[in-house]
């Protein structure tokens, strides 16, 4: 994916937010890394469940989970980032229980699949910067820029991005 | 578009619907006043409340046929042909009308007003008796209007200076939803009328998205309780309580798919009008019949029906029913029967479509499939009537009959075929030339929640619809080397003599993983299976045969069908997600799909043709049997008799006096033992008996075998010479059987022993039956 749709939408979730305002962020890890998700597209956090594997999937489907009397498809960020399937070494302890974010996007509801889910995280517009050039394309079709915080990058995703309609598509 | 003119577009749509199966029965009994009365009420709330809304071109045309519909129920004239056609047209005109306000919200005012003008002068010239007979006003306007009193007051005795309001109310009370059909109006005038004011009081209109939020919620409950019922299984305490939210929820799931039924009249009704038109077209004369119009079904199933049900009666009177004078000379009667039947059949509504017209001549259908390249003629050789009347349903063969055919119309069978597979039902066809052919469309009651087994692969829990299913097989680890045979890497079962493409599940869905974690390092071409139990689940789907092959099998359960997301939905091979009762997730697997992806590798036309096979051998017998060795003999057990077949210790087996029965199941069983079948095992503590259970009249018996053969096709026997049929015996797979006489078998010395209904849910078939 050429960089320029990825700069666009950078520039219109800026524009969303007033100038200079405040943004809340979800922060989730995977790996080292952190994440942030705007808490507006997060329906709710689902901790410690164990997806249902879907045999034949495409490899970032995570699997199934049962949420609210429908069944959700998720969207496994370590397999989206090329990152080893983990085992044990999530916070529950217990093998293959993952914390899952319930997001809301254009295309319905799914499930995205994070190694844990940490603090909502207050962020100021001014500190985003887009994603860097050198990203490799995967990733940048992924990531809308970064926040700089004091401890280091909070990495923005963009729920509309991570939909498993759109990744689909894309694949 | 505001709210009243939504509401007046509903009413007026449901009045007209009424309208027209009031003016199709109207043909049949021209002065049944409760029928013109009905009519009239229509037309009239229209009249009127358009005028309230200002729809003038509606407005005009409905009061020319209010005025002609006034003379018709006041008995100053009688309904014939051309009054009906005209009416009629008047009804399709104002259909024409509602739908233009429906899309554009007005009436088209200037639109066609030239077309308005003449039906409304055509409709004014009926009214006057010398374009029609006159008929004198007979007694039948009496009860009328004493019914018209006392069970509606508000009724227009005066149509002119009557009011919107009234007629609106009583064209609601007929309308609600899942109210059965009126009676024909034999009985009508009595009580048809104060039930339709009755009703007005004790029904509403629910919105559909609502009743499916609610189906949706029941599914829901129906999951927490099965989880509920699990987890609580062994606390004495809660076994009180949730078996309470058992019944409760049982009840409730009832009640709200009870909401969501409608009777399949509202799709039958509109059959009269379609046949009428049809028939007039085509110069056939048709009568239709139309039974079980009550039975019900859910909305959304029926709508989907709508469409095949259409084709299928259109082709019964295009292709089915012939000329009148064609029928006169085969010595049928002119006018010709269509028959609308529909009725439930435990979890199925069947609709069948009969006429007794010239039925499909299959040599016909033979040729024109080899013209048409579906099927070679070597091919088209081997088949039977019933696999040759299975072609009409190929897609690209409707046309070719088209072609030949007077009409011109050709509709594709394929069409009715997918619509009714594609909800889950099933289209059967019989026909016989000369005699006409019926077609059954066997819909399924619900969609949401359908009965499934739950089977077990790559250790996790699949659902597959039990409506596909047909038997279970279950192979021993220690047998499994010899009852899997593999043709070049492709593997194959024996299933009574039949050869059956296996399907391995894990290997299909486990490709992918399999490569991941190749540690027990069977490749998808390998032959050897690793060392435990297998089960085929033989599967019927859209006609092709095949053997799932799972690891194991779970309890058979209700399922909630639950909609997976588009992603997974394109692999094709699931068709949807259930929670089960243990909380876990099950993907839904679609046999259609699996046999369609899997037949590539196989070859599909060889399996179709083993399918083939067998369906012909099933048409020609006359009847089946369970052959059995017994010591050195050999007999035969009709297999319509036989409940199942017991693999028991010996020791199990107890005596009164001299007699061997079974404790089987809390009753008593006696055992037939002719053969000595016990003898041959005495000495042997460990020795296994087997024993066929049968059905005896109301009583069971059982009988001891060494080994169950095989299921065959008998056919009779005749002494040489001479028609008497041989009783006792039948030629089985060439060889002179004898047949076992469950009815000589002695009944127990006790009172009486009640019959035990045992239907298992299939025939869990052992492996040493093939």
């Amino acid at each position: 994916m050429s960089e320029k749709p990825v700069v666009k939408s950078a520039l219109a979730l800026r524009k969303d937010s007033p100038a200079a305002a405040l943004l809340e962020m979800c922060s989730v890890r995977v790996g080292q890394t952190l994440f942030g998700i705007p808490i507006a597209h997060i329906l709710e956090i689902v901790g410690n469940t164990r997806p249902q594997n879907v045999p034949l999937a495409p490899e970032f489907v995570g699997g199934l989970v049962h949420y609210r009397g429908d069944v959700l498809t998720t969207v496994s960020l370590r397999q989206l980032l090329g990152m080893p399937v983990q085992n044990s070494d999530c916070k529950s302890g217990k093998e293959g229980h993952h914390d899952i974010l319930v997001l809301e996007s254009s295309g319905g509801c799914f499930g995205l699949l994070v190694d844990s889910v940490g603090e909502v995280l207050t962020v100021s517009a001014a500190d985003h910067e887009p994603n860097p050039s050198t990203l490799d394309d995967r990733r940048s079709a992924l990531f809308a820029g970064a926040y700089k915080l004091q401890q280091g990058l909070l990495i923005m995703l963009d729920p509309e991005r991570l939909d498993p309609m759109h990744l689909g598509a894309a694949a | 578009m505001d709210e009243l003119t939504r509401e007046f577009l509903i009413e007026s749509q449901e009045g007209l619907d009424r309208m027209e199966r009031c003016l199709t029965d109207l043909e049949e009994r021209p002065q049944d006043t409760d029928l013109l009365g009905e009519i009239f009420r229509s037309v009239h709330t229209i009249k009127g409340t358009t005028g309230f809304l200002g729809f003038k071109r509606l407005e005009k045309l409905a009061h020319a046929g209010e005025n002609l519909l006034g003379l018709l129920r006041d008995g100053k004239l009688s309904a014939n042909q051309a009054i009906i056609t005209g009416l009629l047209q008047l009804m399709d005109a104002l259909r024409g009308i509602l739908r233009i306000i429906e899309t554009h919200n007005h009436e088209g005012e200037g639109e066609d007003l030239h077309g308005d003008a003449a039906l409304i002068a055509r409709l004014h010239e009926l009214q006057h008796p010398e374009a029609t007979t006159i008929t004198v006003a007979s007694a039948a306007p009496v009860p009328a209007q004493l019914t018209h009193a006392s069970a509606k007051p508000a009724s227009p005795a005066i149509p002119d200076s009557d009011t919107a309001p009234a007629p609106v109310a009583a064209a609601k009370a007929a309308i609600v939803l899942p109210d059965p059909p009126k009676p024909p109006a034999e009985q009508a005038s009595d009580t048809g009328k104060p039930k339709a004011a009755a009703a007005s009081d004790s029904t509403l209109r629910v919105d559909v998205v609502l009743l499916n939020r609610m189906m949706n919620l029941v599914g829901e409950l129906v999951l927490t309780r099965n989880q509920i019922l699990q987890a609580t299984a062994t606390d004495p305490n809660f076994t009180m309580l949730s078996r309470r939210l058992d019944m409760v929820t049982a009840d409730l799931r009832e009640s709200v798919m009870r909401a969501r039924m409608q009777p399949v009249s509202n799709v039958f009704s509109k059959f009269p009008r379609i046949i009428r038109d049809l028939s007039q077209m085509l110069h056939r004369r048709v009568r239709l019949v139309m039974e079980g119009q009550d039975t019900e079904l859910d909305k959304s199933l029926l709508e989907a029906i709508k469409d095949p049900l259409t084709h299928a009666v259109r082709n019964s009177l295009d292709h089915g029913i012939e000329m009148p004078d064609v029928r006169l000379a085969a010595g049928k009667d002119p006018e010709g029967t269509l028959k609308l039947r529909a009725y439930q059949e435990s979890s199925h509504v069947i609709i069948e479509v009969s006429d007794d017209g010239a039925g499909i001549g299959v040599e016909r259908v033979r040729a024109k499939a080899i013209e048409r390249g579906l099927i070679t003629p070597e091919r088209a050789a081997l088949l039977g009537e019933r696999e040759l009347l299975q072609l009409i349903f190929l897609p690209g063969f409707s046309t070719a009959e088209a072609v030949t055919n007077v009409s011109g119309r050709g509709v594709g069978m394929d069409v009715v075929r997918t619509n009714v597979e594609k909800i889950g039902g099933k289209v059967e066809i019989e026909s016989r030339p000369g005699k006409g052919t019926t077609l059954r469309l066997r819909i399924p009651l619900t969609l949401a929640i359908i009965p499934a087994l739950i089977v077990r692969s790559l250790n996790q829990s699949f659902a597959l619809p039990q409506g596909a299913l047909s038997e279970l097989v279950h192979i021993p680890a220690d047998r499994l080397a010899a009852a899997i045979e593999w043709m070049q890497g492709t593997p194959l079962y024996r299933l009574r003599g039949q050869l059956l493409p296996l399907i391995f599940l894990d290997r299909m869905l486990g490709n992918h993983a399999a490569r991941l974690k190749s540690s027990n390092g069977t490749s998808p071409e390998s032959e050897t299976l690793p060392e435990r139990d297998h089960f085929i689940a033989v599967l019927d789907a859209d006609g092709r045969r095949y053997g799932l092959v799972v690891d194991g099998l779970a309890d058979p359960e209700e399922i909630v069908v639950k909609p997976l997301s588009a992603i997974l939905k394109a692999i094709g091979l699931y068709s949807g997600a259930t929670v089960l009762g243990s909380g876990d997730l099950a993907l839904i697997l679609d046999p259609g799909s699996i046999a369609t992806r899997a037949g590539v590798a196989l070859g599909g036309a060889k399996e179709s043709t083993e399918v083939l096979r067998e369906d012909q051998k099933e048409d020609t017998m006359g009847s089946r049997y369970l052959l059995v060795e017994a010591g050195e003999r050999r007999a035969a057990v009709p297999l319509g008799d036989v409940l199942r077949i017991e693999r028991i210790p010996f020791s199990r087996v107890e005596y009164i006096g001299y007699r061997p029965v079974l404790n089987f199941e809390g009753q008593l069983l006696p055992i037939e033992d002719s053969a000595g079948v016990f003898a041959s095992a005495q000495g042997n503590p460990d020795a296994q008996l087997i024993v066929v259970v049968c059905r005896e009249g109301n009583r069971q018996v059982g009988i001891a075998v060494s080994h169950v053969l095989d299921v065959a096709a008998g056919n009779e026997l005749f002494e040489a010479g001479s028609q008497h049929r041989a009783s006792g015996v039948t030629l089985l797979n060439d060889h002179v059987t004898g047949i076992v006489d469950l009815g000589a078998i002695q009944p127990l010395p006790m009172a009486n022993q009640g019959a035990i209904a045992q239907n298992s849910e299939w025939n869990q078939v052992s492996e040493t039956l093939a």
